[in-house]
């Protein structure tokens, strides 16, 4: 006879309605006991694990401040673990790893944290940071932007004044003029209690080649304090940039008077105007003889630059130099109000030719100058 | 509970209860939330007390030695709860809990789940180098088990349970609710079409948000998006699928080896032999701090990229060695975690050596630390959808899954082809387990081999003389018998073995010897003792049967191949599939029998 193969077991009990009223009670009560238990828990364990990566972010950002940048990663990194939450410890790990040399894993490190918050203005300014390191110039701009005017939880309006002139140093640094005046432009009143801020401003619409601007925000700061000799300075550049060597002179002077004992480095610039003034063929009031004296000598001093930077031999010296003796010889023969026109022409090209093919030589800063006011 | 009384309960309340439990699909909904919330809460508990627990143990800036002593008492005190209060709580819990399901009708005692989580809470937080993930699957599927039966559930929805509280338990202890869910079918359920998915979802999805509302929205691991460099760079993944697959071999290997060799030790041992893996581990620890504990802050790290060749090469050697002999001793504690320590490692290393190699176009380390995770999980553990889908829920990043499937699957393939049993299967064989593998789970109604089976007849004894032998099953028609000793079922006889024994006048000759003779010889295949289980299909049985040329094989139990539940004969299944053959049926009725 067959016999059903059944695996033997205890038979099972069937729970009476009070029983599973009962079993089903204790079970809630287990679950809001548990719920409680581990929400505690859950606390302590949340605040001690802030506390020990505050620890470690304080340490990592003492050793960064000593220069250990490999060891104060190590303790960002756990910083970074045991708070993920945080992204400044995050972001301070990601500078410290592209202060390492290593911005293509900073770059990884960053993106979550942009993800989960893109609009925090640190996170940003880290990414924009390790862009202009890996020389991604538009993306770094476009993440400068993004933290200028993100969300910074403290000190924001000193934060985005701070991103926006990393921003124009790297503009400035790059020679990006006109994107440098749009960065200026904004700011340009914003800190009007700031005179450091206000001078360096100044000095940067100079170098975004609107000297005029940083005329009126330097007699501003006359206006407030005439003693002020970096405003004078800064006068004398903008006058320089604008081809006015006289009133660079003169500015150049009246901080020498309000400073004297900084007179070394005015010096030195008084000095390079003297020489711009006793070079510049285009200065009002001359002889007709001198100016064609002192644009011959400055074709002379242009191809002698040129000369200088690409060497004797290069074939576009030997052109130039032909044109050069032609021109000079030819030019006792023509007028002499033609021949400065064409010897200001020549220095022209030649120093046209020079700025595309070598790279700026202090010793030749009266020779800028003089060519900057020529071709305005 | 049974002595809670509550006298008066309002007729409406009874009502509503009796009405719920004969609405087995509304009881199952409102049990796959209520367990999922249990059991998340309790993995909870688990992972917070451990890490206390840890950090008391290890304190910042702590001396060495502890790094020695303190895994060493660990195991000690762990051995000594595991041998005398909790045999069950050794181990990873996934076996014990495919068990459970399997054979002992879904029964996992309150006892049990409390040793588990009491001994592996030590064990990991004293550094023993083993995962948190095995035991939570066990403390889950063990804390639905209990419910089941304190509610009086049948055995079927106790059974349908165990796979709830698992994927709750795994969704808790990883943060990954939709790989748990494949986990609890591909590996505990061993069929991803299973009727309990709905259950198994829900129960995955209440733990989560437990765990959430508890610890918030974080993932196991904080990754950068990592994504495919170049195409040239599937090259370096398949790469790493072979080394991914090879060193995930070599791990099961050395674990089971090791293992089968601490089980020869004397039993009086027992007790003592997690101390073998704390001290190994510890004297490890002492020289290489990062192999203590299940180091998943290490496995972060080397996700973020900071890695050092020589590091990951040495780290990946020593996990493998030091979770070897912690789970081989005896410890308490998975082999889930270690799986994702050792991939990482695997993949940080091949990774470093190939952006040495390439650096323009491949990914950093980091990104092959990630796919390597996934590539040892899918060699070791043997899931590769629940690896593919858990390393994008651990990662919550999609770009890199493309080389992770691909990574996975070789080693997947390699795993299959040097390790034929996958490491559950083998950890559970190696307990005298016999666990059903997925390929030979059924759907359907397929007639299975315990309803063919007859009860078990009189058996042989080895030490039986021929003559008796012969007298005992000369009026059977059966044509092998089951041979037994005290212990139970040692093999199988061949009645005509016995005849021609007798014919050549070997009366004195004993069963045991007769066996032996038939093993010797080429043409007999019982020698591995063939069976089958009353859970099979009768296929299976009709397989076994051309396997080993026996017509009856023994119906023997899943928990002890040596217990025989009853016998079946070739004959028995013909009849079941209702083909019915008159001359091998004859003996069905017959009064022997």
């Amino acid at each position: 006879m067959k016999t059903p193969l059944v695996q033997p077991a205890a038979p099972t009990p069937t729970a009476t309605v009070s029983e599973f009223i009962a079993t089903f009670a204790v079970i809630l009560a287990a679950i809001v006991g548990l719920l409680l238990f581990d929400t505690a828990l859950a606390r302590v364990d949340v605040a001690e694990r802030k506390a020990y990566a505050g620890r470690e972010f304080a340490t990592g950002q003492q050793l960064i401040a000593q220069g250990k940048v490999e060891a104060a990663i190590e303790h960002l990194r756990t910083a970074s673990t045991l708070d993920g939450d945080n992204s400044a410890y995050g972001v301070a790990l990601a500078q410290a790893i592209l202060a390492d040399g290593r911005p293509t894993e900073a770059d990884q490190m960053l993106s979550p944290l942009l993800e989960r918050n893109e609009t925090d203005g640190a996170t940003n300014l880290a990414m924009a940071r390790v862009l202009a390191k890996e020389g991604k110039l538009d993306k770094a701009k476009s993440y400068y932007h993004r933290a200028i005017y993100g969300l910074w939880p403290r000190g924001a309006d000193k934060s985005r004044t701070a991103a926006r002139f990393e921003l124009i140093d790297l503009l400035a640094r790059a020679n990006a003029k006109q994107e440098l005046l749009s960065e200026l432009l904004p700011i340009q009143d914003d800190t009007t209690n700031d005179l450091a801020q206000r001078k360096r401003i100044a000095h940067l619409f100079v170098v975004a080649g609107s000297p005029a601007r940083a005329v009126v925000i330097f007699r501003e700061i006359l206006h407030r304090d005439s003693k002020d000799a970096d405003a004078f300075v800064g006068l004398a550049e903008a006058a320089l940039s604008l081809g006015d060597f006289a009133t660079a002179r003169t500015d150049l002077l009246a901080a020498q008077k309000v400073m004297p004992e900084d007179s070394s480095s005015l010096k030195g610039r008084i000095a390079l105007t003297d020489s711009v003034i006793s070079l510049d063929p285009t200065q009002s009031g001359l002889t007709l003889p001198e100016q064609v004296r002192r644009s011959r000598n400055l074709v002379q001093t242009t191809l002698a630059s040129v000369r200088k930077c690409l060497g004797v031999q290069a074939p576009q010296v030997a052109v130039a130099l032909d044109s050069a003796t032609l021109l000079l010889v030819s030019g006792a023969a023509a007028g002499q109000a033609q021949s400065v026109e064409q010897n200001l022409s020549l220095a022209e090209q030649l120093w046209g030719l020079r700025r595309s093919r070598c790279a700026p030589d202090g010793q030749d800063g009266a020779l800028a100058l003089i060519h900057g006011r020529i071709a305005q | 509970m049974a002595a809670i009384k509550i006298r008066a309960l309002p007729a409406r309340l009874v009502r509503l209860v009796e009405d719920l439990r004969r609405k087995e699909d509304r009881l199952a909904l409102l049990l796959s939330l209520v367990i999922g919330a249990l059991v998340g809460l309790v993995v909870v508990a688990f992972i917070l007390l451990t890490g206390r627990l840890t950090a008391l143990m290890y304190p910042p800036g702590g001396s060495g030695w502890r790094r020695i002593v303190v895994p060493t008492v660990g195991s000690l005190v762990t051995g000594y709860l595991l041998f005398k209060y909790f045999p069950l709580a050794r181990g990873s819990g996934i076996p014990q809990t495919r068990a459970a399901l399997f054979i002992h009708d879904g029964r996992i005692s309150l006892r049990s789940v409390v040793g588990k989580f009491v001994c592996c809470s030590i064990s990991l937080a004293t550094g023993i180098p083993l995962g948190r993930e095995g035991p939570a699957v066990y403390m889950g599927s063990g804390l639905a088990s209990v419910i089941a039966r304190r509610l009086g559930l049948s055995r079927a929805q106790i059974r349908s349970l165990i796979p709830v509280g698992g994927a709750a338990a795994l969704a808790a202890a990883f943060n990954t609710p939709i790989a748990a869910v494949l986990f609890s079918l591909e590996e505990i359920v061993g069929d991803l079409h299973a009727p309990v998915l709905g259950s198994i979802v829900l129960a995955s999805a209440a733990s989560w948000m437990v765990l959430h509302l508890v610890l918030g929205d974080n993932p196991l691991f904080h990754v950068p998006g990592y994504h495919l460099v170049s195409l040239k760079e599937l090259g370096v993944y398949v790469v790493l699928g072979i080394v991914g697959g090879l060193s995930s071999v070599a791990f099961v290997k050395m674990l089971l080896w090791m293992r089968a060799k601490f089980a020869k030790m004397p039993r009086a041992s027992l007790w003592i032999q997690p101390v073998a893996g704390g001290l190994t581990v510890g004297i490890l620890g002492y020289f290489v701090p990062q192999v203590l504990g299940v180091g998943y802050d290490q496995v972060e790290r080397v996700l973020n990229g900071d890695v050092i060749l020589k590091v990951a090469i040495t780290l990946a050697v020593l996990k493998i060695v030091a979770t070897s002999v912690a789970y081989a001793s005896g410890n308490a504690g998975g082999i889930f975690g270690p799986s994702l320590f050792i991939g990482s490692m695997v993949g940080a290393t091949v990774g470093s050596v190939a952006h040495l190699l390439f650096p323009a176009s491949t990914a950093g380390p980091g990104a092959y630390a990630l796919v390597g995770m996934g590539t040892a999980f899918a060699g070791i553990i043997r899931t590769p959808l629940t690896s593919v889908i858990m390393i994008f829920e651990v990662t919550r990043d999609y770009t890199i899954i493309v080389p992770l499937m691909i990574s996975n699957l070789i080693a997947f393939y390699i795993s299959q082809k040097l390790q034929k049993e996958p490491i559950y299967e083998a950890l559970a064989r190696q307990d005298g387990l016999h666990l059903p593998r997925s390929s030979s789970r059924t759907h359907g109604a397929v007639p299975l081999v315990s309803s063919a089976a007859r009860e078990v007849p009189q058996s042989l004894t080895p030490e039986m003389k021929i003559s008796d032998a012969a007298e005992r099953v000369k009026d059977s028609a059966l044509e092998s018998w089951p041979v037994a000793d005290e212990l139970g079922l040692i093999g199988m006889v061949r009645t005509r073995h016995i005849a021609h024994a007798l014919d050549q006048g070997k009366l004195e000759m004993t069963i045991e010897r007769l066996m032996q003779i038939a093993r010797r010889s080429e043409s007999d295949k019982s020698v591995d003792m063939p069976h089958v289980h009353n859970d099979q299909p009768l296929s299976r049985a009709l397989a076994r049967m051309r396997e080993s040329g026996h017509k009856v094989l023994p119906v023997v139990s899943r928990a002890n191949v040596r217990i025989m539940l009853g016998i079946v004969t070739f004959a028995d299944i013909l009849k079941e599939f209702g083909v019915e053959s008159a001359d091998e049926l004859d003996y069905r009725d017959h009064p022997d029998l």
